[in-house]
């Protein structure tokens, strides 16, 4: 019966993919339904759409995080730092830019759980302080990669490619792929995701079975802030820059993707899968209105009242 | 809650400046800019220029911006506080033109010249404007763009927002030259992107929508940046990308031929030229109406330029 | 034809709620000027028959008239419409706002579209002078005592010109004083005309207060008789059969250290010094009228409050409960009274619930849970405990209130506790279940487990407990052993503050 309730739900979330391809691919077949513009879909996913993952977890435990935009440009800044900077090697410096990340969201779980500080609050205040700490560590200036070799191809350098030259998929796609299926395994297989969906469903409950509330509830938004350090090596490697003032907004495109794709805001449910599904959603409608010439001000409008939609038949589906 | 805000902070700078000290007259003249932005490369640029003015003329500046370009009310209350504290003179790049009038009236009944930098105030509560003609600058990129096309084609235009005035003048000024000067060029879109990743996706479609299109001009650094990544991505080749300003990013793209060149102003020049007039102005000398800073092309070839490169930050 | 005075009557009420049938054929009658106490077990069908009349369920079948007249009830600003008003066990005022506020909430005059703050508080002052209580209309409510509290709540209802109030529980929190107060209000609004359904399960009260009482049991209406009626009979009627002796056998008195020994724990107002042991195979049950710290001290020893003073020995061990996680390691495992917010993940399945406080020993590489073992863990249980469940993935909330209990066991006995806490184990759950629940209880005591039942029904804790402890203010009044406790001793027991 959940088995099937899930199911069900990623069905809708897929079909409607499905459709809205199909609809540009009408409108637009010698343009959109192209193998370059395709791929270019893809790798327009890539950022929002890991993003997207950090922000289920977090969101399955009925938190929120609104630190992930800003904390993908700090941890941007900081492989910057270490890579271009100090000249650390990729081996070195990419896993320390991963505990960077991990240690940003780690700090967020620390302040809803022991200083009690509601997570809206907490992580609004941590997006500022990252969002100051990325500034005043690059002097407001962007830190460039060029000098760092291979880091380029990180996110737009193509391993498939190489091996299937008719399918030039970007390295950065097929990163997101294996992180969506990592962090899927985690949230359906582990223990981490058991307890993050019973956090969202009922925390007193979780509680009340002698389970260390606070101790998972800091795992899961230190897991949460290490993706998107994934997010921030994939768009710095794509710019082959750290910039500073990017990533704001960010962290509402990823809540929308993840509530498009049927995860519920009270938490207790929700799936990798619809997250993936939600952020392709997304980036196939404004790359299809784009391509249709639709003025930006009306992708906005449209994306608005699709979000909106979205959430709704979702509800309608449950009652 | 931010006209509260701005109500409250006015009423401070009032009340500030009936209750501050006068600077005495050995003291160093003081002259806050307000800027747009702090986080671009450009104003760095600028600040940069301010600073050397102010280390020339022996003034002490302070460069203050909101975080973003839309914060009007931010700004607004810079601005206030600035004006409390009894400068020579201010400098101040406005967000928005009509906003600011009121405090531009304080200040100058209370007889503090002000220097428009980057973008004017319309009407004579400025003394004078430090800024680069933008129109023509980007009019300078429709006829760089144009003669790199031969003069006919389908061109793209990518501009880095809607609203705010350089991103309104600098759209208007490329579209007005092609429409005059070159009319076998057609603009056959344009499209708008606020960061480098945005402006990636963006051009991205543009090109994909229009195969055809020989031509892409980007109206600031980010645009440029997150264009010219895209067409190095999709290996478009037979498109033309002209960009505006510099910062290394570009310039790598230029130098790997991805972009073909880009206007630059001269935001040392203006933050520069913005404090000198400001303390000419606070001497009680005069100064001219407009002080336009300039504009140039650069490409590869002219990049490394004695005259150019100073011009070109990273 | 009805009597002139009749002022509500309901008949052949029945309702239905997924797994329960909660009213059958349900009659009830409540005269002008009448305090009519409704009394039953738990589970009864009292307050679905009280909701039902002030809108907040609507009947499946059966007819309500008002003053003669039938009425369609269809939510709480019907029935307020209507003149019924309900005041909950718990309090629904705002404690932000004054006295006055709370009032006239949802109905402040206003003059020229501005709020007539003077003409509220004078307003409120004039109700409060009626029922004959001494309130500043402007003292924010949450600065008053509940019993104060409850007066505001009665003058809310008051102010809506209430012919019918409901009084659920109303002296659950009062001290005697306060309770003598609130029966002085009572008398007052009796005297004006107005009908009052009242809800208790205190028998002294109901004598001094009620002119009649309807008892229910099991969804249906058993008989009205007059308040004098003697109180054997009435709980003879509530009842309403001999509960089989289904108690175990009585535990091994050789065994040195206790299961479970609590040395002075303390918390507050509500747990003062309170000693006990449990020994294995025992139960012990926790007897006390309503707020007179049972739970509390529950949640205290079990880590869910932390404790102020005390020490807790495990099996002879002294154990440190800085939280549940300590009780939980300590082999103690607790079923909240409030099972849908405290007990289970609703949103959850079965087998998920179940396995929760054990997932750490289905894991394969400390990470991965090892799903078979989950599924075997889950099976073993739902099989053992006779969970009714289409499937283990069945989500927890479509459960029956009995089944969900039994989910929440599950989860206590998988986690190998032998030290149990049932706080109100039979709350909401139908008959049926709870003769199953019984003797689940009983046969756990047998397998040698220590087992705390905390409870509301005199008659669940002499059936169910080897020895009584019945607590009032915060302290264990009294211990009775099981086989000679009545409901008079422990009542006795139960109210020997004064």
């Amino acid at each position: 019966m959940a088995l099937m309730q899930k199911g069900r739900q990623q069905l809708l979330a897929f079909g409607s993919l499905a459709a809205l391809v199909m609809v540009f691919g009408f409108l637009r077949p010698d343009t959109f339904l192209t193998t370059e513009n395709l791929i270019g879909i893809l790798q327009a996913t890539t950022v929002t759409g890991v993003l997207g993952i950090a922000a289920t977890f977090v969101i399955v435990t009925s938190g929120i995080d609104l630190s992930i935009g800003v904390l993908m440009t700090f941890t941007a800044v900081m492989a910057g730092l270490f890579l271009a900077r100090l000249g650390w090697p990729l081996s070195v410096g990419i896993p320390a830019t991963l505990l960077m990340g991990a240690a940003a969201g780690c700090t967020s779980g620390l302040v809803i759980t022991r200083l009690r500080v509601a997570p809206f609050i907490a992580t609004l205040g941590m997006m500022m302080v990252l969002k100051g700490l990325s500034l005043i560590i690059t002097g407001a200036r962007p830190i460039y990669f060029s000098e760092v070799e291979g880091y380029e191809d990180i996110s737009t350098g193509s391993m498939l490619g190489q091996w299937l030259p008719g399918l030039p998929v970007p390295n950065g796609v097929v990163i997101y792929l294996l992180v969506a299926l990592v962090a899927s395994l985690l949230l359906n297989r582990t223990a981490l995701g058991r307890y993050a969906q019973a956090l969202g469903s009922n925390e007193e409950a979780v509680r009340l079975s002698g389970i260390d509330v606070g101790r998972w509830k800091v795992i899961i938004y230190a897991l949460g802030g290490g993706v998107c350090a994934i997010a921030g090596l994939l768009g710095s490697s794509r710019l082959n820059s750290a910039q500073p003032a990017l990533g704001q907004g960010y962290e509402l495109e990823a809540i929308s993707a993840v509530v498009i794709g049927g995860t519920s805001l009270a938490g207790g449910s929700g799936t990798i899968l619809g997250s993936v599904i939600g952020a392709f959603i997304m980036s196939v409608l404004v790359n299809g209105l784009r391509i249709m010439s639709v003025a930006d001000e009306w992708q906005l409008l449209l994306t608005g009242i699709i979000i909106i939609i979205a959430v709704y038949v979702d509800r309608l589906r449950q009652t | 809650m931010a006209a509260n805000r701005r109500h409250f902070v006015m009423a401070l700078a009032l009340a500030l400046g009936l209750s501050g000290t006068v600077p005495a007259a050995d003291q160093r003249t003081f002259i806050p800019l307000i800027a747009r932005g702090f986080q671009h490369q450009f104003w760095q640029s600028v600040k940069k220029g301010a600073e050397q003015a102010a280390q020339d003329y022996k003034v002490t500046i302070s460069f203050e911006a909101p975080e973003a370009e839309w914060m009007v009310d931010k700004q607004i209350d810079m601005l206030a506080a600035g004006l409390a504290r009894r400068p020579g003179a201010i400098g101040l790049a406005a967000t928005d033109s009509q906003a600011v009038i009121p405090l531009l009236r304080k200040a100058k009944a209370a007889k503090v010249p002000v220097v428009a930098f980057d973008s004017g105030v319309s009407g004579d509560l400025t003394a004078t404007t430090v800024m680069t003609d933008n129109a023509a600058a980007a009019g300078l990129a429709a006829d760089k763009l144009a003669a790199l096309l031969g003069d006919a084609g389908d061109v793209l235009l990518l501009a880095h927002d809607q609203v705010s005035t350089t991103g309104v003048l600098r759209r208007d000024g490329f579209l007005d030259q092609m429409r005059k000067a070159h009319p076998k060029i057609r603009v056959i879109e344009v499209q708008y992107a606020a960061d480098p990743l945005k402006a990636a996706e963006v051009a991205r479609a543009m090109v994909q929508a229009h195969p055809r299109a020989k031509g892409l001009f980007c109206t600031n650094e980010a645009t440029a940046l997150g264009a010219g990544k895209a067409m190095k991505e999709i290996r478009k080749s037979g498109l033309v990308v002209v960009g505006f300003d510099s910062g290394k990013g570009q310039k790598d793209l230029i130098n790997e031929g991805v972009m073909a060149g880009a206007i630059t102003q001269n935001p040392v020049g203006i933050g520069y030229k913005t404090v000198e007039a400001a303390v000419k102005l606070s001497r009680g000398e005069g100064v001219p109406k407009v002080i336009d800073t300039g504009y140039f092309w650069y490409d590869k070839s002219s990049m490394r330029d004695p005259r150019i490169a100073p011009l070109l930050y990273d | 034809m009805q009597p002139m005075d009749v002022l509500l009557s309901a008949s052949g009420l029945d309702k239905a709620f997924p797994g329960v049938v909660a009213l059958r054929d349900a009659r009830f009658e409540l005269r002008a000027g009448e305090v009519h106490a409704l009394m039953g077990e738990n589970g009864a069908g009292k307050s679905t028959l009280v909701k039902i009349l002030a809108g907040v369920h609507r009947r499946d079948a059966g007819e309500v008239l008002l003053a003669g007249q039938a009425v369609d009830i269809d939510g709480p600003a019907e029935a307020q419409a209507l003149g019924i008003s309900i005041i909950h066990q718990e309090l629904q005022l705002m404690p932000h706002l004054t006295a006055a506020q709370n009032v006239f909430i949802g109905r402040e005059p206003s003059r020229f579209g501005w709020l007539d703050e003077r003409r509220l508080n004078r307003d409120a002052a004039e109700l409060f002078q009626r029922i004959h209580l001494d309130i500043d209309p402007t003292t924010p409510v949450g600065t008053m005592t509940v019993a104060r509290q409850q007066m505001v709540e009665i003058a809310k209802a008051l102010s809506r010109a209430s012919r019918v109030l409901v009084m659920d529980e109303p002296t659950s929190a009062l001290n005697d004083l306060e309770i003598a107060e609130l029966f002085k209000v009572i008398d007052k609004l009796r005297s004006e005309g107005v009908g009052i359904i009242y809800i208790s399960h205190r028998m002294d009260e109901i004598q001094r207060i009620a002119d009649r009482i309807t008892v229910m049991r099991d969804g249906g209406t058993v008989g009205t008789m007059p308040a004098s009626t003697p109180l054997p009979q009435v709980i003879a009627l509530m009842v309403g059969r001999e509960l089989a002796a289904t108690r175990s056998p009585v535990p091994d008195s050789s065994d040195a250290a206790p299961a479970l020994e609590v040395k002075g724990l303390s918390r507050g107002r509500l747990v003062r010094d309170v000693s006990f042991a449990v020994k294995r195979g025992e139960i012990v049950a926790f007897a006390g009228l309503m707020g007179a710290g049972r739970t509390e001290v529950m949640r205290t020893l079990f880590g869910a409050d932390r404790a102020e003073s005390g020490e807790i020995f495990v099996h002879g061990k002294q154990i440190r409960v800085r939280g549940p996680v300590d009780a939980v390691a300590a082999g103690i495992g607790y079923l909240p009274e409030d099972r849908k917010h405290h007990g289970l993940a609703t949103g959850m399945d079965v087998e998920s619930n179940i396995t929760l406080p054990s997932l750490s020993r289905c894991l394969r590489a400390g990470l991965l849970i090892d799903r078979q073992a989950c599924a075997e863990m889950a099976t073993r249980f739902v099989e053992r405990l006779r969970i009714r469940t289409p499937s283990n993935h069945q989500i927890a909330r479509l459960l029956s209130g009995g089944n969900q209990q039994k989910v929440v066991i599950a989860k206590w006995l998988a986690r190998e506790c032998d030290v149990l806490i049932f706080d109100e184990p039979t709350r909401g759950i139908d008959v049926g279940a709870k003769a199953e629940i019984y003797s689940l209880l009983a046969a756990l005591a047998a397998e040698g487990r220590a087992i705390i039942v905390v409870s509301s029904e005199l008659p669940e804790i002499l059936q169910l407990g080897h020895r009584i402890l019945v607590m009032c203010e915060g302290r264990i009044a009294g211990e009775l052993p099981g086989e000679h406790a009545t409901q008079e001793t422990i009542m006795a027991l139960a109210t020997a503050w004064h």
